[in-house]
């Protein structure tokens, strides 16, 4: 059995994965939410704002994100079910997580919880969950099979997951135009402002390596969701991926 | 996408109490317009419903109608009647069909434009549906501001549609 994976172009020991993409988060979290207003041009609110959207969230939920980061769709999430929800926001990194806690703090968002946790080992009940989100995390997950089987798992029945993640456009020009921007304006970029280029060359390069919207989709539906469906986003840049526990 | 808004507008009328989602509790309804290109699954399960375009997995119900008979139908004639003279196929529970029907009528949706999208003008398609429904929840939404922002980052991150629209659709 091949005992590697990949992580962005280089092929990596499946083990040390882990510890390659914590070294790139620990490096980007005090500039991570700057970098994505400047990377995105803003369009990464836009693509939470329809992610919290689609999710049919409502008072009272129990909600999970993972790689949830700063804590954008925790916020989000966090108003949608009110006093009587939920809202837990994950991260594998304790970077990361910290900088969604004082994220939060600075936003008087309160009753938020926080748990660090490996996307692939959920440390919570069975049936446990309304929804589980994941935005922009799947991609950096060593084993992207064992983690949607584990969403599965602790979702309710009728409990919805949502995976925001960039995918892939078939727009020939906008191809063109995005593998411009992502291998030459992204790690310049990463390099000026957060002073690390070579974080932003494995984000491009990661980007390439996820599996486009229908591979994705079939992997949802083998973790055991009954439904699966996607929407792609500003021209399939981005894809929303919406399953169904049945 | 083209689900969003009749999707958000049946889950607002659950939260808000006007429409009982119980006696479809577990169902999975595919609806189907033969003359258009329109096949969704109305997954109703932990209290809300779900329209997915996923259609592979098997329903409790199928129904399929012509784009008139649909009008007709959300214009108030009879699903019996219509399923007497023909111009309805069900197959499965006839009850579970009335019970979906009953329930897409209580939306406040303007059928017409919403369906306008597969004969050519998507964007009075887009934006009014959106706009249709997303008026009366932000009127009545505790957080209307948040209500308007949802509706517009639709239309926004799809901007082959929202370049092209404009207000005198709705």
């Amino acid at each position: 059995m091949d005992n590697t994976t990949h992580f962005g172009f280089k092929d990596v020991a499946t083990e040390d994965k882990q510890n390659l993409v914590k070294g790139v988060f620990d490096s980007v979290a005090s500039k991570y939410d700057l970098m994505n207003d400047v990377l995105s041009f803003g369009a990464h609110r836009l693509w939470k704002r329809y992610t919290i959207a689609s999710s049919n969230v409502k008072t009272g939920d129990k909600v999970l994100d993972i790689a949830g980061g700063t804590g954008d769709l925790a916020i989000a999430f966090r108003k949608k079910v009110g006093e009587s929800g939920h809202v837990i926001l994950s991260d594998i990194n304790a970077a990361m997580l910290g900088e969604g806690r004082k994220n939060l703090i600075n936003k008087g968002v309160f009753g938020v919880d926080f748990v660090q946790l490996n996307a692939q080992y959920l440390p919570f009940a069975d049936n446990s969950f309304d929804c589980v989100s994941i935005a922009f995390g799947l991609r950096n997950v060593t084993d992207k099979d064992q983690a949607l089987s584990e969403m599965h798992r602790i979702l309710k029945p009728g409990g919805c997951l949502l995976i925001l993640e960039f995918s892939k456009t078939d727009s020939e020009f906008l191809k063109k135009f995005y593998d411009f921007y992502s291998f030459n304006v992204m790690p310049t970029l990463g390099e000026i402002i957060a002073d690390d280029k070579e974080s932003y060359q494995y984000l491009a390069e990661s980007i390439r390596k996820h599996p486009d919207q229908e591979t994705l989709k079939d992997m949802v539906l083998d973790a055991g969701f009954g439904f699966c469906e996607y929407h792609n986003l500003s021209g399939g840049i981005v894809a929303l991926h919406k399953g169904i526990k049945v | 996408m083209q689900h969003f808004a009749l999707e958000q507008a049946l889950n607002y009328l659950i939260q808000t109490g006007e429409i009982d989602l119980k006696p479809l509790d577990n169902k999975t309804i595919r609806f189907s317009l033969q003359d258009l290109p329109l096949d969704v699954n109305f997954v109703c399960t932990n209290d809300r419903i779900f329209v997915i375009s996923d259609t592979s997995r098997n329903s409790d119900v199928d129904i399929s109608l012509g784009a008139g008979v649909f009008f007709a139908l959300f214009k108030g004639d009879d699903l019996t009647e219509l399923l007497r003279q023909d111009k309805i196929v069900i197959h499965g529970d006839v009850k579970t069909a009335q019970l979906l029907v009953d329930l897409l009528q209580s939306v406040d949706i303007d059928l017409e434009e919403a369906l306008s999208q597969y004969t050519g003008d998507i964007v009075a398609h887009k934006a009014g549906k959106i706009a249709k429904n997303f008026k009366k929840i932000a009127q009545n939404s505790s957080n209307p501001l948040d209500a308007i922002k949802d509706s517009l980052s639709a239309l926004l991150i799809t901007p082959t549609v929202s370049k092209l629209y404009k207000n005198d659709h709705h």
